[in-house]
């Protein structure tokens, strides 16, 4: 059946109507909205909705190879968190996921800047929610935060956007070159939602914050979204090479110390990404197909690893490894299927992951960057370190913690086992992964030499986490807040606009009692030799003061304008 | 007592990545193993590469907690 609206549209507004649904039938309403959205997937590529406003064409439904394998994983992504959250009543959970996913499969098929910027901001609008929903301070703090720095990409690209159009005279969302302010804003504008370094701080604040639903879903879109933007204009802008190899090395480290492991898991969110960037820097057919690849296995397996850690955390009421340790006699099919999102993330042969990084490793040595390719060899064992090893292992094994609790509910397994056989189907039939893909794929990903090499890779990085608890050179995991970037703007720019306040107030009380005192002697000064008597002497105050410093400030101004 | 599954777990899981490793080794000599660059083709490479990457990740997060390591309600003071 096809519904002729564009898509995202349907499950946006369906998503608003699930208020006024009963409970019961609220996830009905979802799946069902989910198919008929799902039905524009699979038409015929090019343009097929266009509405002509002011004398401008906005284009709400472009259809092509890039977002096609986009729309079918976003899709996924949104079947998956229905079945996710079946057992949450919460309605503003799931109108807001439900809205989220709408906005972001929206955004996906606009085919001219104007429309982008609106999807852009509406999954804003609807995303925040989600961590609002939490209901705990810090979580309306960093929902706060988020809105501040998601808004701050959509100014940044409706300013891109007015300067590049009235430059170049071209609206459509394509490749773009960077040879003008306007194409630089719209850059840093989809940097800040793919979470470049030093733009990246609002991820690991936010993500951890949302609830247990809302954070599967945040991984899923925002950042995906803002991939598929670059790849679709920026593909082949060599900073992105260097941009994308620094953003899969830097959040190993971090993710090393960091103890709650849902900010882990944003850590290792952000040198997938990385990956992906590096892919679509290098820009040809190869290497994006395989940040495109690398984008669809990843929102499955990484959102399998947020759902397995949500599982915990609604079970056991925390998700900090400190707390956490033998749940596996307790949630042992959690436990399973964190595994294999672990494994498919850490890249082991016949898992998703293996098959999609391989296509970027390759895009990068046939261009002859050897160095990065080093880079990304070390940031996959990075990602082994935390989100192979540590996520199952701190939370499932590790040691005893004495919690007693229960496997997850129904929904969440549904949906942990669906995402868990499509991480094995894709990395055993990668086939179907190819034929997703924009470009036609000519690689045979599993020869011996490297399953070999990347079996020594991960077994011998594993041997190393072993000789490291063994001897107890691990570090333990300690209760703390790790420093991100987030820190700029949350302490040092925050103390340094109290300071300059404080300054401020310092150097105007200075002031007005000095020309106070000035204007009183003044005054005396005139009382003294006039003819009326002391008992009507003039005495000025501070507002006073305000009030001719601000005349003469206006009479200056003036004068110098005119 | 689950402490006690634990260890015998922690323990089975070892042997079971020591025999893979082994035959790991015994692999790059049959399959005759190269990598997508010189320098990976080099013997162990990948093994070398993927255990010193790995201690080294460790250790300099270990590092990182000297300078970016807080206590736990930093932010809400």
């Amino acid at each position: 059946m096809m519904i002729n609206l564009p898509p995202g549209i349907l499950m946006l507004f369906g998503g608003i109507l699930i208020p006024f649904l009963p409970s019961s039938f609220r996830q009905i309403w979802m799946i069902i909205i989910l198919i008929l959205s799902a039905s524009s997937i699979f038409v015929d590529h090019g343009i097929h909705m266009i509405c002509e406003m002011i004398d401008y064409s906005f284009i709400f439904w472009r259809s092509d190879a890039l977002t096609m394998p986009f729309a079918i994983v976003f899709h996924i992504a949104a079947a998956l968190n229905i079945f996710y959250g079946w057992h949450e009543e919460d309605w503003k959970q799931h109108a807001s996921s439900f809205s989220y996913a709408g906005a972001a499969i929206g955004a996906l098929h606009a085919g001219d800047l104007l429309t982008l910027f609106l999807f852009w901001e509406l999954t804003v609008v609807t995303s925040v929610f989600l961590i609002l929903a939490s209901k705990t301070p810090q979580a309306i703090k960093a929902s706060f935060r988020y809105l501040l720095t998601q808004f701050t990409s959509g100014a940044l690209l409706i300013a891109g956007a007015a300067y590049y159009i009235s430059v170049t005279g071209e609206a459509n969302f394509e490749k773009i070159s960077l040879n003008n302010p306007g194409a630089w804003f719209i850059f840093f504008a989809f940097g800040i939602k793919a979470a470049f370094p030093l733009l990246n701080g609002w991820l690991q604040d936010s993500y951890p914050e949302a609830t247990v639903i809302g954070t599967v879903a945040l991984s899923a879109f925002t950042t995906k979204l803002a991939i598929y933007a670059l790849a679709r204009s920026f593909a082949g802008v060599e900073y992105l090479i260097y941009i994308g190899v620094v953003m899969t090395a830097f959040p190993v480290f971090f993710a090393v110390i960091e103890n709650d492991l849902r900010r882990v898991l944003s850590y290792s969110l952000n040198n997938q990404l990385g990956f992906m960037v590096v892919g679509i820097g290098i820009g040809t057919e190869l290497a994006v197909n395989g940040a495109v690849a690398h984008a669809f296995v990843h929102i499955i397996y990484k959102s399998l690893l947020f759902m397995s850690m949500g599982a915990v955390l609604y079970r056991v009421g925390t998700i900090k490894a400190s707390e956490l340790g033998g749940l596996y006699k307790y949630m042992p099919l959690t436990a399973i299927c964190c595994i294999i999102g672990a494994m498919s993330i850490s890249a082991f042969p016949l898992f998703s992951g293996f098959v999609a990084k391989s296509l970027i490793m390759v895009g990068v040595v046939e261009h002859g960057y050897i160095l990065i390719y080093i880079m990304l060899l070390f940031a996959s064992a990075g990602v082994l370190e935390h989100s192979g090893i540590k996520i199952p292992y701190f939370a499932f094994f590790g040691h005893d913690s004495g919690i007693k609790t229960k496997e997850a509910p129904m929904g969440m397994l549904i949906a942990m086992v669906i995402a868990a056989l499509l991480c094995l189907l894709l990395g055993f039939f990668p086939s179907i992964l190819f034929s997703l893909l924009p470009y036609a794929v000519d690689y045979q990903v599993y020869t011996p030499s490297h399953v070999i090499g990347q079996l020594q890779l991960l077994i011998f990085a594993i041997l190393a986490f072993i000789f490291l608890i063994r001897f107890n050179l691990y570090p333990p995991e300690i209760r703390s807040t790790v420093l991100n970037f987030d820190w700029i703007y949350r302490k040092l720019l925050f103390n340094f606009a109290v300071k300059f306040i404080m300054l401020l107030n310092k150097i105007w009380s200075s002031f007005s009692s000095n020309v106070i005192s000035l204007a009183n002697i003044f005054f005396s000064i005139i009382e003294k030799y006039s003819i009326t008597s002391g008992n009507n002497a003039v005495k000025v105050g501070g507002s006073t003061v305000l009030i001719l410093f601000s005349l003469g400030f206006v009479l200056i101004c003036n004068y110098l304008l005119f | 007592m689950q402490k006690n599954e634990l260890k015998i777990l922690g323990s089975r899981f070892t042997y079971i990545i020591l025999i893979i490793a082994v035959l790991l080794i015994i692999g790059e000599f049959v399959f005759h193993r190269h990598g997508e660059t010189k320098i990976e083709d080099y013997l162990f490479f990948p093994a070398i590469f993927g255990f010193i990457a790995f201690i080294f990740i460790v250790f300099a997060g270990i590092l990182l907690r000297y300078i970016a390591m807080r206590k736990e309600d930093y932010y809400d003071d």
